[in-house]
């Protein structure tokens, strides 16, 4: 408590000098919860903190010189200069991170809880969280996820009574946040969070139900912050100095002291030889920190994507190799079921693929090998066990997350793109990601607009994800294997209209690399760039066409992030046409991206203005007639390459 | 303000011209008439004069000695002390006064007018014709194809790559390179197309005895040699020749007449080109007032007149006003040849090379003679065969007695 309580006084003084470059959340006034929860947590134990997480940091067992060097920015910080007081890593000692977004932290705590079910390895996951995040979603969600699986966590919520700014009781319906968890079945406790033995008491309680399989409990810690919400910020226009000085007199730390020192346990020698020794401790960790080196600029994209130290060949098979005809749908089940009995880490959540076997049998078979554990059916909450799934992954499971239609994630895009696409980058590498979230996506059988979007734009937008788009059964079950050994976050989207495909599947097993296109179709006249559907359309536009003396080359980029450029501009090089048929929206999607990279590299080589053909800009519409009406059919792509190939 | 150097138009028809080179160095002062820079248009090269005075700026980007210029593009500035140079875009695009940040001040006014007026002449060219594909410029670079003579497929109008091979296949089928005209060239094979269709040529030939023609050449040699103070310049056999066609003309005038429609012109006096064979191609020096020179005179004017032929400096003015050309290629050995009347002259006069030969004499002995053939085209509107005949042999009497052709 001492070493918190110092440290952030240190750091509130550097914050005036300047030596903080960004924010600076101290965790004055709260010192007891951390140190009374993390008394009982081992290194493998998994905390999840906020933005309010030096305490946590510290009580986990992070050098304070780390701490301080990381809000320096410096190279020797914990998140290596990457993330500040908001973004503090240290997996090595369990610490997985402190977010900047309220909420995601309950989710991955939950992970945590379930990557321990998986690996039966007895270790428990902590989430702090403050009031404000008794508020969100992830809240309800997780708890719930936690008590119906019976997870080894810890929910600490750190009441101190405002969300940034915002009363608590002005912004709860029932100001208990204890007695929320009963409504979920969670062993629930409210304790004095200024009072550490009180905390370290029911943490006691707590971690060994955990441990003993009795399931996840919530501890609600009342308790305030008696500095600002941030370094610099005003604090009396929410709230009273009195107010201020009536905690202050509640200290934490002054209170263990008088414990001590009223039951004997120490003397005032023996105190002030330990406040010397924290002093000295936090300055000997400011002066580290000053003087270490700030990172060089070279690195700043690295870790966005992992490495793999000894990646797997990927070859794909021999053209020679035997083949059977399955389809797209039993293609993607034998990736799955060869992977998920060769790892024993890979488990599947989703809506009705356990026992059903998933909604276009995705995992058919599958639950009656591998059990509910590893076959979770869950609630419908994306968001919940999406972020469930990112807090598994950073503790050493392989989660597959299959969300049945693309349009149902999007619940849950800031857990994607906030933590699971960033996890890597923010703890310098140190973390890895292999979250497989696969579902299906496209236009097709009136399934209107909630069950038809193609998103893989979007997520190609952002570093860190992959983001693959199969057209075929054999390219399906290759891209699959792949992403199921893959550590990074992989979008795994697939072509409703596809599912029932049959095409030629090795009988060997084989990989397919991501960022590797493959040329369909070889010709001299026009590439078109297709993705999904749009490459069988294309393909029977491509025989019309060969009857006219129209030669198209077709290329399928497979994945769209990393997209195979390369591959593009040499055929480019060859036609000096290019048509991108998109299924997906016009405007910032995959298809401008891809004219813009062969506009830019690929100038001299054009022969004629980079042309699109794209979905129509409008929500899918159900009746076939409109629903025909967005998409490129065979005859507008046909009419497409014609009017390119005159260009 | 900084003034503009612009290409000049040194004729009506011209559009572009060879930038040869600055006569003066970036930052020297220029006065008003100075020599500034040389340009060949049409056939010369000349030497281009400073209409104003001011410091010279030659821009990094300016024209390289060799570039073709088109007539009004900006070459360089001449700068008043302490103004700095304005950037020259190699292509200028029409002035947007608010882009360029001028304000509508008197002076702002009167910069937007030069500039437009730059533009005038350059930007023509650079926007007329089609648009090309990145593909097809680069494959017209490649090929050495003119974008501008291409007629585009591509729907709305753009020349498109293989617009630019199958060019390059007429133009330069089984490996051919592709060799952009000069000035000259395009001249010459306008001047000779001209020719072919605005004449009717005949050409005859006749061969005479240059034994004689020789000696005096020889003579004329030593002598100069003998004489240390002689500085003079020794004729050669075609000043000799250029000097007798002249007597030879005198006698039969109607060879040097010009066709003029519905009549005849006749010279006064009479100048006469002499086929120069230069680097750059074919260029046709005059020598004046041959019929009242002496010899010795036109060997002066023709040494001079060749020699700046050949460093491609020869003057516009001395490229005209002849009568009648004299084409010598004898030197190369040929005998006989076909020359092409050089409009608006009537008549040419091709020499071949002089060969020692056995001359066979009244008494069946032979004797070893120089001979050599003369080869007339002329045009047939102007003079008959017989005329052309009688004008021909006068001239061989006068080869073979030079002596007394000279008096």
């Amino acid at each position: 408590m001492l070493t918190i309580r110092m440290v952030e006084e240190r750091l509130a003084k550097s914050h005036q000098r300047g030596l903080i470059h960004g924010a600076c959340h101290t965790y004055v006034g709260q010192e007891a919860i951390a140190t009374g929860v993390c008394a009982h947590l081992h290194n493998a134990d998994a905390i999840f903190s906020t933005h309010r997480g030096h305490g946590h940091a510290l009580a986990k067992g992070m050098e304070p010189g780390q701490l301080m060097a990381e809000l320096f920015g410096r190279e020797t910080g914990c998140s290596r200069g990457r993330g500040g007081s908001m973004h503090l890593f240290a997996p090595e000692i369990g610490m997985m991170g402190t977010s900047g977004i309220v909420g995601p932290c309950i989710l991955q705590a939950a992970g945590a809880g379930y990557s321990s079910l998986i690996l039966k390895s007895g270790q428990v996951g902590v989430a702090f969280f403050g009031d404000g995040a008794a508020n969100n979603g992830a809240f309800h969600e997780g708890l719930n996820m936690a008590s119906i699986w019976k997870l080894p966590v810890l929910f600490v919520c750190e009441n101190n009574q405002f969300a940034t700014e915002v009363p608590f009781a002005s912004v709860a319906g029932n100001s208990s946040v204890a007695a929320r968890g009963a409504a979920y079945g969670l062993s629930s406790i409210e304790v004095d969070g200024n009072d550490v033995l009180a905390v370290e008491a029911a943490a006691g309680e707590a971690v060994t139900r955990a441990r003993d399989g009795g399931g996840p409990t919530l501890i609600e810690c009342t308790t305030y912050r008696t500095r600002a919400h941030a370094e610099g910020m005003g604090d009396f226009t929410y709230r009273t100095r009195e107010d201020v000085e009536q905690w202050r007199a509640r200290c934490p730390i002054a209170r263990l002291k008088k414990h001590l020192l009223e039951h004997g346990l120490a003397s005032d020698a023996q105190l002030d030889s330990i406040e010397q020794e924290v002093a000295a401790l936090t300055e000997a960790a400011h002066e580290f920190a000053e003087k270490s080196a700030y990172p060089t600029a070279e690195s700043a994209t690295s870790h966005v994507y992992a490495v793999s130290a000894n990646a797997p060949h990927r070859d794909a098979p021999s053209t020679s190799s035997a083949t059977r005809e399955i389809t797209f749908m039993k293609a993607t089940l034998e990736a799955l079921t060869e992977e998920m009995a060769r790892n024993p880490k890979i488990f599947v959540m989703g809506e009705g693929i356990g026992v059903r076997g998933g909604n276009f049998a995705t995992t058919s078979g599958l639950f009656a090998v591998h059990g509910a554990a590893r076959l979770r059916d869950t609630p419908i909450c994306e968001r919940g066990f999406v972020g469930l799934a990112g807090g598994a992954a950073m503790t050493g499971t392989r989660p597959v997350v299959d969300f049945m239609f693309a349009d149902f994630v999007l619940d849950s895009v800031g857990e994607i793109v906030n933590q699971i696409a960033k996890m890597q980058y923010m703890s310098s590498g140190r973390l890895k990601m292999p979250v497989l979230l696969r579902g299906c996506i496209g236009i097709g059988h009136a399934a209107a607009t909630h069950h038809s979007g193609s998103y893989y734009s979007m997520y190609a937008h952002f570093p860190g994800l992959r983001v693959v788009v199969p057209s075929s059964p054999r390219d399906a079950k290759g891209l699959l294997k792949t992403a199921l050994t893959c550590d990074d976050p992989v979008l795994f989207l697939e072509h409703r209209e596809l599912m029932s495909v049959k095409g030629p599947v090795p009988e060997e097993e084989y990989f397919i690399d991501f960022g590797k296109a493959a040329v369909v179709r070889e010709g001299s006249d026009v590439t078109v760039v297709a993705l999904a559907l749009m490459v069988h359309k294309t393909l029977a536009a491509c025989e019309t066409l060969a009857a006219e003396g129209i030669s198209v080359e077709l290329i399928d980029p497979r994945t769209v992030a990393p997209l195979d450029v390369d591959t593009l501009l040499r055929s480019v090089a060859k036609t000096g046409r290019l048509l991108i048929v998109d299924e997906d929206f016009a405007h910032c999607g995959i298809s401008a991206e891809i004219a813009a990279q062969l506009a830019d590299r690929g100038f001299d080589d054009l022969d004629a203005p980079i042309r699109r053909l794209n979905g129509k800009p409008s929500p899918t519409p159900y009746s076939p007639t409109l629903e025909a009406a967005v998409v490129p059919n065979v005859e507008a792509i046909a009419n497409a390459i014609r009017s390119l190939h005159a260009e | 303000m900084p003034i503009e150097i612009q290409l000049p138009r040194l004729g009506w028809s011209m559009e572009e011209g060879k930038f040869l080179d600055w006569l003066k160095k970036d930052g020297d002062f220029i006065q008003e008439g100075e020599p500034l820079f040389t340009l060949e248009s049409d056939k010369a090269a000349q030497e281009i004069e400073s209409i104003d005075a001011g410091i010279l700026h030659i821009p990094s980007n300016g024209p390289k000695p060799g570039d073709l210029v088109q007539v009004g593009q900006v070459l360089g500035y001449l700068l008043s002390q302490g103004e700095s140079a304005p950037g020259l875009s190699p292509q200028r695009a029409p002035a947007d006064p608010q882009a360029c940040g001028l304000d509508p001040s008197a002076e702002g006014k009167s910069q937007r007018v030069d500039v437009s007026q730059s533009t005038e002449a350059t930007l023509p060219r650079a926007t007329a014709g089609h648009p090309a594909s990145p593909r097809a410029r680069r494959a017209a670079k490649q090929h050495g194809v003119d974008l501008s003579t291409l007629s585009p497929s591509g729907q709305g109008g753009r020349i498109r790559e293989c617009d630019v091979l199958a060019a390059a296949d007429s133009t330069s089928s089984g490996g051919m390179k592709s060799v952009p005209l000069t000035p000259l060239r395009s001249s010459i094979a306008a001047r000779l197309m001209h020719s072919r269709q605005t004449t009717v040529p005949v050409t005859i030939n006749g061969r005479c005895d240059a034994t004689e023609l020789l000696a005096l050449r020889r003579r004329l040699k030593s002598k100069s040699s003998s004489d240390q103070q002689s500085i003079g310049v020794i004729p050669t056999i075609n000043d000799i020749l250029v000097l007798l066609t002249a007597t030879a003309l005198r006698q039969h005038p109607m060879l040097a007449a010009r066709w003029a429609g519905d009549h005849l012109l006749l010279p006064e006096s009479i100048h006469i080109g002499i086929a120069v064979d230069t680097e750059a191609g074919l260029l046709v020096p005059v020598i004046r007032g041959v019929d009242t020179a002496t010899l010795t005179q036109v060997a002066t004017q023709s040494q001079r007149l060749i020699a700046e032929a050949r460093a491609g400096k020869l003057a516009a003015v001395d490229m005209h006003g002849a009568c009648f050309t004299l084409s010598n290629l004898g030197s190369l050995g040929v005998e006989a040849f076909t020359p092409v009347i050089n409009p608006p002259e009537s008549a040419i006069l091709g020499i071949g090379a002089i060969v020692r030969e056995a001359v066979p004499l009244d008494d069946g002995s032979f004797v070893a003679r120089d001979r050599l053939t003369l080869s007339l085209t002329f045009d047939h509107r102007v003079n008959d065969g017989a005329a052309a005949a009688r004008f021909l042999l006068t001239l061989r009497q006068l080869i073979e007695q030079p002596f007394q052709g000279l008096m």
